[in-house]
């Protein structure tokens, strides 16, 4: 099942870097999949993904999918924003508790100002160069 | 046997905007304004500068062209030093940890005379471009500075929480500011002196919602050298100072958010430091005469004064609105101003908590003096509170 893909004609502002290990990751988001890593030891989920699991130490980890949906837990609309970010301020922001018991913070897409602790779902910006993850309000 | 750690003496800048622009015809020089603060500083410790032993320096911004500055600086000023010479850094904590860094060498008898200084000059660079380096010091850099994160902004989801959990709001919140600006209006050293009103702090342009530009810390330089002791040094001088009664630091091992969700405006790390520090001094949070803590936007103020128990949970708004924290109140907050308009040089700004302290606590205020202060609380902090350093401090006189 893919995430809503929404196309975005020019590069990212400030694109993440990619290693050997989260090239996976940005590889699976660019067709629409949000994944992370679970301990195959003590079986609790991380994010950002790990090549290590930070609540054991163990290094055996899979890869496994994401539910894509989750809870506003906070926003803000950022106006005074870092060099790069000025052509897209304001810009909106958030804290987003998934469903599979993660905290992640992201771009929020939405006009109005959302309510906490209503659902979202995490969505897919496919930017020029490469993918970014975001969520709106379900 | 440790040695007990006192403050002897202090020096300041008035914190605002020094720094020259890079093509000015003469420029503010970083060592030079901080050599005059610790001429300063000594005189005010009542010591001869052969007893120093350790410098503790916080780590200058890299707009200071001078590299490796403490050790510069222990040439510039010719002070051979038989403890440590040390350039600390520790994000907004960076101050706090180069005091404790100076606490520690006289705690383990390797000095009995510490410095504790620094120099925070950065108001030449643009916002917009300061910001370019400091959204990668809060978050991840890959997983949340391409969403556009600036270091406030984590703060203002903090108020929004805060607003939507305990039915405040942007009004109670902003009361903060006010009374900050009233407090700074006493103080020669601070910033912005002018008085506002909670029109003109709602009336602003907003920086980060539901945060406007009087409830977010301004850009400001800033120096300061701080005189540190052990205490038979300190009863040796016969001055009023200041005894380390309580210290406690907690990092809670998370950066900005919790992976694992949690209340994030508990501040798990300024609950958990400050019980530490209390217990280490033997005191109560209700026996602290006055509290300085670094809190860059209103929200931050009010949480860490739930955190280290001065409010109830979700009180804390309402005390500020209600006078509590002002001069004169049941615990006075940030006498000096706070970073909103005290100002924030921020790698020294954990310094200028100490140097209010140290004014109090000699009962050396003037306007903003809190009658019979005694007892003083200080908290820095880094990232969203995820650490908090906190020190209980004494007067003796």
């Amino acid at each position: 099942m893919s995430l809503p893909i929404i196309e975005v004609d020019r590069p990212r502002s400030y694109p993440p870097r990619v290693s050997a290990f989260t090239q996976r990751f940005w590889g699976a988001l660019q067709e629409g999949r949000f994944e992370t890593t679970r301990c195959t030891a003590c079986e609790r989920l991380t994010f950002p993904p790990k090549p290590f699991c930070p609540h054991c130490w163990s290094r055996n980890i899979s890869w496994t999918p994401l539910s894509g949906r989750g809870k506003l837990y906070s926003q803000s609309v950022i106006h005074a924003a870092p060099a790069v970010f000025r052509a897209e301020a304001p810009y909106r922001v958030g804290i987003v508790d998934l469903d599979d018991g993660l905290r992640i913070a992201t771009r929020i897409l939405c006009e109005t100002p959302p309510e906490l602790d209503s659902p979202v779902e995490i969505i897919v910006f496919r930017y020029a160069d490469g993918p970014l993850f975001g969520a709106r309000p379900l | 046997m440790s040695q007990t750690v006192t403050i002897l003496g202090a020096a300041a800048l008035r914190v605002g905007k020094w720094q020259a622009a890079p093509d000015a015809p003469t420029q503010k020089l970083e060592h030079e304004v901080l050599a005059d603060l610790v001429i300063e500083a000594m005189q005010d410790a009542g010591l001869d500068r052969r007893e120093i032993g350790s410098l503790t320096f916080s780590l200058p911004r890299p707009y200071t062209q001078q590299k490796y500055f403490g050790t510069f600086m222990a040439n510039y000023l010719r002070l051979p030093c038989a403890g440590s010479v040390s350039e600390i850094m520790g994000n907004g904590m960076t101050a706090g940890l180069a005091f404790e860094g100076a606490s520690n060498d006289i705690r383990l008898g390797r000095s009995r005379v510490a410095l504790a200084l620094g120099v925070n000059f950065e108001t030449a660079i643009s916002a917009a471009e300061h910001m370019m380096s400091s959204m990668r010091t809060t978050g991840d850099v890959d997983f949340h500075t391409p969403f556009g994160f600036t270091p406030i902004s984590w703060y203002a989801m903090d108020a929004a929480r805060y607003i939507h959990e305990f039915k405040s709001s942007r009004e109670e919140l902003a009361s903060v500011a006010v009374k900050n600006r009233f407090h700074a209006s006493l103080n020669p050293i601070a910033q912005f002196r002018k008085l506002i009103s909670l029109e003109d702090v709602l009336a602003q342009p907003l920086i980060v919602e539901p945060l406007g530009l009087y409830e977010v810390p301004p850009r400001s330089d800033g120096a300061v050298c701080l005189v540190l002791a052990d205490e038979d040094v300190a009863r040796a001088v016969g001055r009023p100072y200041v005894r380390i009664k309580g210290r406690g630091f907690f990092h809670e091992g998370a950066h900005q958010i919790n992976e694992v969700p949690n209340d994030m405006i508990a501040l798990v790390a300024a609950q958990t430091a400050g019980r530490t520090a209390f217990a280490e001094a033997g005191v109560s949070p209700d026996e602290i005469d006055l509290a300085e803590v670094y809190a860059p936007c209103t929200i931050v103020e009010v949480l860490v004064s739930e955190a280290l128990g001065f409010a109830p949970r979700g009180r804390g708004a309402g005390m500020a609105r209600d006078g509590e924290t002002t001069l004169g109140g049941r615990i006075p907050i940030c006498t000096s101003g706070g970073l909103q308009s005290r100002g924030h040089p921020a790698y020294v700004t954990p310094f200028y908590s100490f140097v209010e302290i140290l004014d109090q606590l000699r009962h050396r205020a003037d306007e903003r003096q809190v009658a019979n202060a005694r007892l003083a609380l200080t908290c820095a902090e880094l990232g969203n509170y995820n650490a908090a350093l906190v020190h209980v401090l004494e007067a003796v006189h």
